[in-house]
């Protein structure tokens, strides 16, 4: 016995010794490249951070060839729930965040108004750019007083309507593209075809949710939603906002919605399971319904416009924050991929539609198909649809407001938690109580 | 796993018969598992394997196999081109997940036994001022909620520069209240004082007492700790989550990022990256599992 | 017993004058026995001072001040984070969300893990493999039982559903409802946690000598009144034990749900699951950033598991003891 602890217990510390030094070791291994500057001259190194599936493998590529002397070293980020809070801390302690970080449109925002951890692209050479982007999506990284430009933009989300053939074939709807565009000029045209498809009994509802009609429903017919333009809180007496509830929720009361929450894994699964017909789709939605509605369905998808017209969904930016050390160098990634070539990687490697004009313009994106939405012409519907887009002004919270605040609510209604009434009393209180923080 | 040394007695017999003295006819009915309690823990048992085995049913499929009712009981045959699939997604750094998870858990799991086994067997067998009062502490500290601390936590990484390395899940990980705690208890009953007197007798130091006498009494109770310690460390998800990211993940966090990002709907590579994930810690547990129950006996004897 | 500590010594003057082993007289010999306990405990309390207890100390500092990340520190406010979140009705209700969540997850698991501990405390085939079996969820990690859990319990493709389903039940809308979210998320931290509780009531149940048994057995004492008269009182510092860690685990339920929900972090569209643990990081972590309030709810969060684990001890410490006489 005494025999058999001495030998467990030498092998112990021996363990422990190397384990440590091994852990202390291994665990200091650090990230390499945190702040070489680059007055050295020699390569610099800068990070760039993303999120989602921004399409930057490809585009990153072609940007350290045309530039041996900066090297990209590329962090994936996760979701943008979990990318959110970290940036949010990163320029808070000041230290930590990347050379570049991707922006969403929500986050953006926020950033607008509490701009100073964000530098001035227009300080870095960025005035000389404008007539390269969208133009509402150029203005709409500009801070309150014009002076400060805090991103430039990747891809925005122009709104269409997915839709699935099959479905449409057995309610006796028509199934080619043009025609079914032009079953829906307008919302009540839309509702209209909804009952006609649920007078069918088929066992799919008509749309996914009763909360998909916001967002392009208050595009559509406002240029604001839930703050003014002096971000007063405004969503209680914007009578839009009230119109796209009541439209929401009148639909769900028809049974015409699947009452699914959005980016659930039953939502997931209603894909496959062809539980609706329609649901509203930017770009960057097509990659959403082919990974959950898999190859099965391909080809029984098919985009049309949407009702009513315009509207976009999402869409990114790329900034700077002040912490950077290489901040000329990230401009210069960043205008590479807000650019013309960036864009067109993209958008061929994951998708989502570029804000650069030329990039439109190019026939690998304007002339672009997608062969599991029945081979329809993705790329002139959706730089069709860009081109109309017109901007809107959405506040500093309004990604939270919209997520945390009124959509819970409004789900919450569509499934008979609460009343109509009751939802929207509470979606607005909610939302206020968050505005007002 | 080089944690779990103190553990494995490899020249022990196999436990002998306890008590040869015992009446045994007396207590067969009492003590003997009827078919009723065979049955109850075959229940457990299939209860408990369930998720996991499915997980690695599904994982052994294509994507259809998650939502498929009535689910399917049987493997299919794609595991290996999953699990390749895992394992060469850029964004989920699925390798470099499991290499550091080994080293953060190995890490935590060594300093963790060996300072809670030093603080417990002082805790329960040496007398000084103030053990009441730091025993208190000591118990409280289980008490406080990681939430409470994640905020400063991060700011003091930021502030040591600590931040995507290591050391951030590491450092503040090595003392564990748990540990001193439960090494106490344990110590309290299977160390005897004349064990600790005797050693004093023969004019040991409190230190060589500690490293000769106490520490091979504790090695039960120091491989449950051992065991639990990595298990926790490896499954843990929150401090990892906010402080690294997909560069630098733990395993957790690649798992995370598979089952969240883009691959999200890709159910086959989140399963087969949860089995992936889980996998170690079965060849841990299957190893050791063994010891660690014959410890929690063999301590329970003593008592 | 457990808890108990006996103070050695006197507590006044420099050491015992009346030394129960005078051999020790050897100043080094002396030095080690008053200053190596000291040392002995002094890496905890070191390492423990810089994460554990600076952490905390800066959290109340926070929680007295108006301080967001992306804003930054905007001065002393005292304690209106705390008497805006005591107003708000959105604490109160994942207060309560916490609480009963915790409740109906804890109660049948310590019962349900006092039954398998009495059923593994027999002599019996195989009993490693056994054990091991109802171990082996706890190796599993959070996120992984949330992921799969999650589609278990999904609506309307789920596991669960498709269960109830076949015996002739109605399909459950799991996440809609208060108690049909709970009852699912006390499943994953049941299924996670009672094997191992199993296994600590069972190595404290086999520290009972079995001549008690025996004899009661004897004296005509049925199964269950054996296991509530010799059993449960005779572990009751373990049961005690349990109910404390199981008190921490449960006040600070976070992954599970959050989970449970896709990752939302309000729980339910009427935030009928959410947590206070979840609370803290939506207030803190989306939203508005509040730091300061954040911290504010975690200081809460803190001293309310404080009290409920000492009322814990207190009651099961009386019910235990009412049994025992």
């Amino acid at each position: 016995m005494s025999f058999t602890s001495r030998r467990v217990r030498s092998v112990a510390a021996a363990a422990l010794t190397v384990g440590l030094a091994l852990g202390m070791g291994a665990c200091s291994a650090k990230k390499d490249n945190a702040g070489s500057d680059g007055s050295t001259g020699g390569p610099v190194t800068i990070s760039l951070s993303y999120f989602g599936t921004p399409g930057f493998t490809q585009a990153v590529k072609d940007f350290e060839a045309a530039n041996p002397n900066i090297k990209v070293d590329i962090k994936n980020e996760g979701q943008t729930k979990d990318f959110v809070p970290k940036l949010a801390q990163q320029l808070s302690a000041g230290s930590g965040a990347s050379d570049v970080v991707m922006l969403e449109e929500g986050m953006l925002l926020q950033y607008l108004k509490d701009n100073k951890p964000f530098a001035n692209l227009l300080d870095l050479g960025a005035s000389s750019l404008e007539s390269e982007y969208l133009p509402f999506k150029w203005k709409n990284a500009f801070t309150a007083d014009g002076k400060k430009l805090v991103g430039l933009g990747t891809d925005v989300g122009p709104l269409a309507m997915c839709y699935r053939s099959d479905l449409f074939q057995q309610a006796g709807l028509p199934t080619d593209r043009d025609a079914v565009s032009k079953l829906w000029p307008t919302w009540d045209d839309y509702v209209k075809q909804g009952e006609v498809f649920k007078s069918k009994n088929l066992k799919a509802t008509w749309l996914d949710s009763a909360t998909s009609v916001m967002q392009p429903y208050i595009m559509q017919n406002s240029d604001t939603w839930f703050y003014d333009k002096s971000d007063k809180y405004i969503g209680d007496t914007n009578p839009v906002v009230k119109k796209a509830y009541d439209l929401g929720l009148d639909m769900a009361s028809k049974g015409l919605t699947s009452k699914l929450a959005r980016w659930s894994t039953d939502w997931d699964a209603a894909f496959k399971n062809a539980a609706f017909a329609t649901v509203p789709c930017p770009p960057w939605y097509t990659g959403v319904i082919k990974e959950r509605a898999g190859d099965a369905a391909k080809g029984k998808w098919d985009i049309a416009t949407i009702p009513g017209g315009g509207g976009n969904w999402g869409g990114s930016y790329l900034a700077i924050p002040e912490q950077s050390k290489n901040k000329k160098a990230a401009f210069e990634l960043i205008k590479f991929l807000t650019g013309k070539q960036g864009g067109i990687d993209a958008f061929k490697e994951a998708g989502p539609l570029p804000s650069s004009q030329s990039a439109l313009a190019d026939p690998q994106i304007a002339g672009a198909t997608n062969d599991y939405f029945n081979n329809a012409p993705v790329g002139k519907i959706y730089v069709d649809a860009a081109k109309t887009l017109k901007p809107i002004y959405l506040g500093p919270k309004h990604q939270a407001l919209w997520e945390n605040a009124f959509e819970p609510a409004m789900q919450a209604a569509e499934q008979g938690k609460l009343t109509a009434q009751a939802g929207w009393d509470k979606a607005i209180k909610d939302s206020k109580a968050l505005a007002e923080g | 796993m080089s944690t779990m040394t103190p553990t494995k007695p490899a020249t022990r017999p196999a436990p002998a018969p306890k008590r040869p003295g015992r009446v045994r006819s007396a207590s067969a009915a009492l003590w003997d598992a009827s078919p009723l309690t065979y049955l109850a823990l075959i229940l457990t048992i299939v209860l408990s394997i369930f998720p996991i085995v499915w997980s690695f049913i599904v994982a052994s499929r294509d994507n259809s196999a998650v939502t498929d009712i009535p689910p399917p009981l049987t493997p299919g045959g794609n595991f290996f081109s999953n699990a390749q699939r895992v394992l060469e997604n850029t964004d989920a750094n699925f390798v470099y997940g499991l290499i550091n998870s080994a080293i953060v858990a190995g890490c935590v799991t060594l300093s963790v036994v060996f300072f809670s086994t030093l603080a417990g067997f002082a805790f329960a067998k040496l007398k000084f001022r103030g053990k009441n009062a730091l025993l208190l502490v000591i118990i409280m500290t289980m008490m406080i909620p990681t939430q409470v601390n994640i905020i400063p936590l991060y700011l003091l990484m930021v502030k040591l520069d600590w931040t995507n390395t290591l050391q951030a899940v590491i450092v503040p990980f090595l003392v564990k209240g748990f540990g001193v705690f439960m090494i106490r208890q344990y110590a309290e009953s299977a160390i005897s004082d004349e064990l600790i007197e005797a050693a004093r007798v023969d004019g040991a130091s409190t230190w060589r007492t500690y490293w000769s006498v106490v520490l091979p009494a504790l090695r039960p109770a120091a491989a449950v700790l051992g065991l639990l310690t990595f298990m926790e460390t490896w499954n843990d998800f929150l401090w990892p989550y906010v402080v690294l990211n997909g560069d630098t993940p733990t395993v957790q966090v690649s798992l995370n990022i598979l089952a969240t990002g883009y691959y999200k709907t890709d159910y086959v590579q989140v399963f087969t990256g949860t089995a992936l994930a889980i996998v170690p810690l079965l060849i841990v547990f299957i190893a050791f599992g063994r010891q660690i129950i014959g410890g929690i006996m063999e301590g329970s004897v003593k008592a | 017993m457990t808890t108990n500590v006996e103070v050695s010594g006197p507590r006044h003057g420099r050491r015992d004058p009346v030394s129960p082993t005078p051999r020790r007289s050897l100043r080094l010999g002396r030095l080690d026995i008053k200053y190596s306990p000291y040392l002995f405990v002094a890496p905890f309390f070191l390492l423990f001072a810089v994460f554990g207890a600076y952490p905390l100390v800066y959290t109340a500092v926070l929680s007295l001040r108006k301080n967001t990340l992306t804003g930054g520190d905007q001065g002393f406010v005292g304690f209106e984070n705390y008497t805006k979140v005591l107003t708000d009705e959105h604490f109160w209700t994942v207060i309560g969300n916490t609480f009963g969540l915790f409740i109906i997850s804890t109660v049948p698991q310590l019962i349900f893990a006092l039954m398998v501990a009495s059923w593994l405390n027999k002599k019996m085939r195989a009993r490693t493999a056994i054990r091991m079996g109802v171990l082996i969820p706890n190796i599993t990690s959070v996120a992984a039982v949330g992921i799969v859990f999650g589609l278990i319990f999904a609506d309307r493709y789920g596991l669960a559903n498709w269960l109830l389903q076949s015996v002739g039940l109605d399909a459950v809308e799991w996440r809609n409802h208060r108690w049909s979210s709970w009852t699912a998320i006390a499943f994953m931290v049941d299924w996670r946690w009672t094997g191992y509780n199993a296994l600590i009531y069972l190595a404290a149940m086999q520290a009972i000598p079995k001549e008690l048994y025996e004899s009661a057995s004897l004296d005509g004492a049925s199964a269950v009144r054996r296991f509530w008269r010799i059993t449960v009182p005779l572990i009751q510092p373990t049961i005690l034990f349990t109910v404390i860690i199981s008190t921490i685990g449960g006040m600070q339920l976070f992954t599970e749900p959050l989970l449970f929900n896709y990752g939302r972090i309000q729980g339910g569209s009427l935030n009928e699951f959410q947590t206070v643990a979840m609370y803290i990081y939506e207030t803190t972590f989306t939203n508005n950033f509040n730091v300061g309030r954040g911290s504010a709810i975690s200081w809460l969060l803190f001293l309310i598991i404080l009290v409920f684990a000492l009322i814990n001890f207190l009651l099961v410490r009386r019910s235990v003891r009412g049994q025992t006489q």
